[in-house]
C-alpha cells in the first residue's frame, strides 16, 4: 500500500505569551492508503496539532509534509485551500454546520469549489446523504437535528469531494454513547467498504478501539503505547 | 451566483438584526432620495415661476402694510403696465384648522400684471358687480368642494370688521385656472371690500403687485421702484415672484445646505450602524468562517463573501429606499402644491449618487471585518482562540 501521509522530522512551536513553547518534537508519521489510524493522548499532548499539519490547516516550523503526494509545507494560504479542497475532508467535535442551511446545502458547500452543474451537485449530495442514512432529512436544518445526526451531515460534508483523507477531530467527543457509537461504526464502515483513509484524533479508549491502528502523542512524541507514569 | 446561497444564508443568520439594519438603510435613502425630490420641488417652482411682474413689499418685513398711495407713484414709474394693491384676510372657514387666504385685489388690474391667469370673462364681470365676490382657483374649489352661487364664511384670524365681528361672508363667483392646474389654489376677492369692511389699516396695502412691459428690465424697474422710496417712510424691497419666492425660502433657511446636513448626517450614522453590525455578525461566525476555509474557500474568496453581504445588504436597501421614494413623492406633491411647490421626483442622478454612496458604506463598513475574516487562522478560530 502506498502512503498517503509522510512526515518527517516536523517541529511546531506556539507562541504563548512571551515564550515560545515546542508541541512537536522532530516527529516523524507515516500513514498508508485505506488506514485507520486513532490518535491518542492527554489534553495539551499535541495530537490535535499533529492533525491540524496533516489536514494543511497549519504549517511547520521544521521539517517536511507530505500528503497525498505532495509537500504541503511550503505551499502557499492560496495553494493550500485549493488542495484542501481536493485531497481532505474534515470532521470536528463541534459539526461546524451553518445553521440557516438546510442538511443538503450544508453538505453542498464544498462542491461550490468545484465546476461540476447544479443537478451534478444536487445529485451528489443525495448520494453523501443516503450513505450516511439522512437521505430523509437532507430538508432539515442543523437546529432540527439530533448531535448524532449534525455529525452525520458533517461527514457528509466530508466525503462529499471524494477528499484522498479524512480527518477528524474528537468526532464523538459532544455525543452520547449510542449516537458515538453509530458515527464511529459509520466511519469504520466508510474505511472498510470505501477504502476512505481516515486519521481520527480522540481520546476515548472506545473510540479509539475502532481503528486499525493506534498512536500516541504524548508531550510532542509519537509513541505505540501510552508512556506510563511510575506509581 | 453559486455562492449566493451562503451570502444570503450569513444575512438570515440573524433576521431581526438584519431587518433592523435593512430597515435603517431603506429610511436613510429614503430620506435622502425624498429630500433630493423636494429639492427638485422647489427648484422647478422656481423654473415655472414668472419673472414678468414685480413684487413690492415693506423693506421692514414683508407683513407691514404700506400706503395705498404709494400705488400711484409706483405706477408713474416708467415700465410699469399695471399694479394692484393686494391686502390679504386669512381665517378660518369651517373648522380652525382648514386657514383660507382671500387676496383682497383690483381685479382688472389684476388680469393685466399676470397674463398666467386665466378666467373667463363672465366670471371677471361678476367680480366687477359683486363686492362680495371672489374668482377661486379651481384645484382649492374641487378640495373645498365650492361651485359658484356658493357663500363661504370665514372667521378672520388676521383682520377683523368694524363692528368687532370677525366673520366673512364671500360669494363664488367663478373660478381661475393656470398653466400649472395644481397651483391655482388661491382665492382672489375685492380690495375695495376688505378695506372697506376691515377695523383698521384701512388703505393700505400689504403688497403690490405690478405688471412691467419687458421682463428683461424686470431688475431695473425693481431698483427704479426702490430707488423712489429709498429716503421715505416707507421704504420698499422689489423682486420678481421668483426672487421673492427665494426669499420666502431662504427666511426657513438655506434649503440645499439643510438637506445637504442633514443627508451628510444620516449617512454618517448608518456608517456606524452598519459597521457594527457587519462587525458583529463576522465576530459571531468565526468558527463557521473558519470551516469554510477548511473546506477549502481561499483566504480571499472568504473575504469576498464577507463583503459581498455588506454589498448586498447596503445596496438592495438603498435601493428599496429611493424607489420607495419615488413611490411617495407625488403624493407629497398632490399636499404640497398648495403651498407653490413644484411636481417632486427623484432625479436620475440622485439614483447614481445612491448607488455610488451604497457601495462606499459597504466597502468602509464592510472591509474592516471581511479582512478579519481573510487574516482568520483556521487552527486558532476552530480551537476558539
Amino acid at each position: 500500500m502506498a502512503a498517503v501521509v509522510v512526515l518527517k522530522n516536523v517541529v511546531k512551536r506556539y507562541v504563548r505569551g512571551k515564550q515560545r513553547v515546542e508541541v512537536l518534537h522532530s516527529l516523524d508519521l507515516t500513514v498508508e492508503s485505506g488506514e485507520f489510524l486513532a490518535l491518542m493522548g492527554p489534553s495539551g499532548s499535541g495530537k490535535t496539532t499533529l492533525l491540524n499539519l496533516i489536514g494543511g490547516l497549519d504549517r511547520p516550523d521544521e521539517g517536511e509534509v507530505m500528503v497525498a503526494g505532495e509537500r504541503i509545507d511550503g505551499l502557499s494560504s492560496g495553494q493550500l485551500a485549493k488542495w484542501r479542497a481536493r485531497h481532505v475532508g474534515f470532521v470536528s467535535q463541534f459539526y461546524n454546520l451553518l445553521p440557516v442551511l438546510s442538511a443538503e446545502r450544508n453538505v453542498e458547500v464544498p462542491l461550490l469549489l468545484t465546476n461540476l452543474s447544479r443537478a451534478q451537485r444536487k445529485r451528489n449530495v443525495q448520494a453523501a446523504l443516503e450513505l450516511v442514512g439522512l437521505a430523509d432529512r437532507a430538508k432539515h436544518k442543523p437546529a432540527e437535528l439530533s448531535g448524532g445526526q449534525q455529525q452525520r451531515v458533517a461527514i457528509a460534508r466530508a466525503l462529499i469531494a471524494d477528499p484522498t483523507l479524512i480527518v477528524c477531530d474528537e468526532p464523538t467527543g459532544d455525543l452520547d454513547r449510542e449516537s458515538a457509537e453509530d458515527i464511529l461504526n459509520l466511519l469504520k464502515t466508510l474505511n472498510q467498504k470505501q477504502g476512505k483513509t481516515i486519521i481520527m484524533v480522540t481520546h476515548d479508549p472506545r473510540a479509539a478501539a475502532y481503528a486499525s491502528r493506534k498512536l500516541y502523542v504524548d508531550k510532542g512524541r509519537l509513541t505505540a503505547e501510552p508512556e506510563r507514569t511510575a506509581a | 451566483m453559486k455562492y449566493l446561497p451562503l451570502v444570503w444564508a450569513a444575512l438570515r443568520r440573524r433576521p431581526g438584526r438584519t431587518l433592523l439594519t435593512l430597515l435603517s438603510i431603506v429610511t436613510a435613502f429614503f430620506l435622502f432620495g425624498a429630500l433630493q425630490g423636494f429639492n427638485v420641488g422647489i427648484n422647478s417652482a422656481f423654473q415655472l415661476m414668472n419673472v414678468a411682474h414685480l413684487v413690492v413689499n415693506n423693506r421692514v418685513s414683508m407683513n407691514a402694510p404700506m400706503p395705498l398711495a404709494l400705488g400711484a407713484q409706483i405706477a408713474a414709474i416708467p415700465g410699469v403696465t399695471a399694479l394692484t394693491p393686494i391686502n390679504f384676510m386669512a381665517g378660518a372657514y369651517q373648522r380652525p384648522t382648514n386657514i383660507q387666504v382671500v387676496l383682497g385685489v383690483d381685479i382688472d388690474q389684476l388680469f393685466k400684471v399676470n397674463s398666467d391667469l386665466h378666467a373667463s370673462s363672465e366670471a371677471r364681470e361678476a367680480m366687477r358687480r359683486t363686492r362680495t365676490g371672489v374668482l377661486v382657483g379651481r384645484a382649492l374649489a374641487q378640495k373645498q368642494g365650492w361651485k359658484i352661487g356658493d357663500r363661504i364664511p370665514i372667521h378672520g384670524y388676521t383682520m377683523s370688521k368694524r363692528d368687532g365681528s370677525a366673520d366673512f361672508t364671500f360669494d363664488v363667483v367663478g373660478f381661475y385656472e393656470l398653466d400649472q392646474p395644481e397651483w391655482a389654489v388661491r382665492i382672489w376677492g375685492n380690495y375695495a371690500y376688505l378695506n372697506e369692511a376691515r377695523a383698521s389699516d384701512k388703505d393700505t396695502a400689504i403688497e403690490f403687485y405690478v405688471g412691467i412691459d419687458d421682463p428683461a428690465k424686470s431688475a431695473r424697474i425693481a431698483q427704479a421702484i426702490d430707488d423712489t422710496f429709498a429716503n421715505s417712510g416707507n421704504q420698499t424691497i422689489t423682486q420678481n415672484e421668483k426672487e421673492f419666492f427665494k426669499g420666502v425660502m431662504s427666511q426657513i433657511g438655506d434649503i440645499d445646505l439643510v438637506v445637504n446636513i442633514i443627508v451628510i448626517a444620516v449617512f454618517f450614522t448608518l456608517l456606524f450602524l452598519i459597521a457594527n453590525t457587519m462587525a458583529q455578525s463576522v465576530r459571531e461566525r468565526i468558527p463557521e468562517l473558519a470551516t469554510l476555509k477548511s473546506i477549502g474557500f481561499t483566504d480571499s474568496g472568504v473575504q469576498w463573501l464577507v463583503l459581498t453581504e455588506a454589498l448586498l445588504l447596503s445596496i438592495v436597501a438603498a435601493t428599496f429606499g429611493l424607489l420607495l421614494a419615488e413611490a411617495v413623492l407625488p403624493r407629497i406633491t398632490s399636499v404640497m402644491s398648495s403651498q407653490g411647490i413644484g411636481p417632486m421626483h427623484v432625479p436620475r442622478a440622485v439614483y447614481g449618487y445612491g448607488a455610488l454612496i451604497a457601495l462606499l458604506l459597504a466597502l468602509m463598513s464592510g472591509v474592516p471585518p471581511a479582512a478579519r475574516a481573510r487574516r482568520l487562522r483556521i487552527a486558532a478560530a476552530l480551537a476558539g482562540r
